[in-house]
């Protein structure tokens, strides 16, 4: 870019800053928040390697070389809704609208672990509010499922966790989660119901 | 071609299609430290994809050779438990949970006594499962026991993988009981695998202990590790199968077994 002034200069490096300070602490926050996960990941790897020789496994054939790496980075993401909060995400998406009909986005592919087990459950959430002047835009609900679901989790407390979020953002009349999900924890071991779903479902404000 | 001998006691040649011991994979190994527990620690099995000896050993040697299997036993369960639920432990304090707080409190004895379930195929040996289930009977049409449900974990990323296990084989005389093809596959299934393999010793082990005209096995299977992470596709499915025998020579029995499991 060409600067005819140093006070053009400044003021395009002023709207930089403000541009990446919006973003940017949370790009700080979040370079922080990696790193200290990268910090975490050597000890995460070594109790790895630790169960899978202590379940009688040979931790040095080729297949399992690097799976306590891997096993440690898939946990990693599999919780990394702990370093995401609602304020990161939805911060512009609340848009003024005149509408007070129910919105619903259905069938939210959900996946989650059981805190009791460390076993995945997953399923679908479905989502309905009724705005009160506000809207919020769509993906976003989506993504505050994402942010709670991706934690060690019992379905009760994320149904919930998920509909205050979305209340407390928007202030609306009304807002009904609904999760309906399948717990490998039971299905893979204990009962070994195959079949088996567990729905909850939080209603607040109007739909109570 | 396969070739028939008239005997029973004779091997069974399929081409040089089965490929090193059912039981590749992992070694069961103890510590040197570890208090004896009166089992023997057995040599390295043949890496997976191995090449077989051309002169197969007889079905007879083939199952005092399972006998003779070591396996993790319950006193082992019992012994590795402490160890695993300190490391999940670790693991809880590395994600940047509190292990003190109430839901977690237990978790790391639930989290270890799980794996240990779902890696419980290498307590368990393919003799105690079959041994008084082989009938003769001479019946040669095609047997299917199909939609098996299968649990297994990925051994790359240690998150499960679950699907369905369809089996066919042409019986040469003996035929097994079917909740027995069920037991085999749950024996392979619980334990880190690779669905390749996975397929493969289901198939390997119908084979060497009745030694059918042929054997074929088929896995439709979901992965968390795709689903859950990584790509994130939710509707992906892996398809494997091994088909031995007839089932490999012969492109009409395959089509009869891939359409009768299809249905």
């Amino acid at each position: 870019m060409e600067y005819h002034h140093a006070s053009e200069m400044n003021g395009a490096v002023e709207d930089y800053l403000k541009m990446s300070k919006h973003n940017g602490w949370c790009r700080d926050e979040k370079e922080s928040k990696n790193a200290a996960d990268e910090d975490k990941l050597p000890h995460i790897e070594k109790a790895y390697t630790t169960i899978l020789s202590e379940l009688g496994e040979d931790v040095d054939r080729e297949g399992l070389l690097r799976t306590p790496l891997r096993a440690a980075k898939a946990m990693q993401f599999l919780t990394k809704g702990y370093k995401e909060t609602v304020q990161d995400i939805l911060n512009e998406a609340i848009f003024d609208e005149n509408h007070e009909e129910m919105v619903i986005v259905k069938d939210i592919d959900l996946f989650s672990l059981c805190e009791h087990h460390l076993v995945p459950f997953f399923g679908k959430a479905h989502i309905a509010y009724l705005p009160n002047k506000k809207v919020v835009g769509l993906s976003k609900l989506a993504r505050i499922v994402e942010i709670y679901s991706r934690r060690l989790q019992v379905q009760e407390r994320l149904t919930k966790q998920i509909a205050s979020a979305i209340s407390e953002a928007l202030e609306a009349s009304g807002v009904a989660v609904v999760i309906e999900a399948v717990h490998m924890c039971m299905v893979m071991r204990g009962v070994q119901k195959m079949n088996a779903s567990t729905v909850t479902s939080v209603m607040l404000g109007t739909f109570n | 071609m396969r070739r028939r001998t008239a005997g029973t006691a004779d091997p069974v040649l399929f081409n040089g299609h089965l490929t090193g011991r059912f039981d590749s994979g992992p070694c069961v190994r103890r510590s040197a430290e570890a208090p004896a527990t009166g089992t023997v620690r057995r040599s390295d099995p043949q890496p997976p994809g191995a090449e077989v000896d051309p002169h197969r050993p007889a079905a007879s040697s083939v199952m005092e050779s399972w006998r003779e299997e070591r396996t993790r036993s319950v006193e082992d369960n019992e012994m590795s438990l402490p160890a695993i639920a300190a490391a999940y432990t670790t693991i809880l304090r590395g994600l940047g949970e509190d292990p003190q707080r109430q839901g977690l409190l237990k978790t790391p004895w639930r989290a270890a006594t799980a794996m240990q379930f779902f890696t419980k195929g290498y307590q368990e040996t393919i003799i105690d499962v079959l041994n008084d289930a082989i009938f003769d009977e001479d019946h040669d049409e095609m047997v299917i026991v199909k939609d098996i449900d299968m649990f297994s974990m990925c051994e790359h990323h240690l998150v499960p993988i679950f699907g369905r296990v369809h089996i066919g084989y042409l019986p040469n005389k003996r035929v097994l009981g079917l909740s027995k093809l069920a037991r085999i596959v749950e024996i392979y299934s619980r334990r880190l695998q690779v669905q390749e393999r996975l397929t493969k010793q289901i198939a390997v082990a119908i084979t060497e202990a009745l030694q059918p005209t042929g054997v074929g096995v088929v896995i439709e299977a979901t992965h968390m590790c795709m689903v859950m992470r990584g790509v994130q596709k939710m509707n992906s499915k892996t398809v494997t199968s091994t088909m031995l025998g007839v089932f490999r020579e012969d492109p009409k029995t395959r089509d009869e077994f891939l359409r009768l499991i299809r249905s």
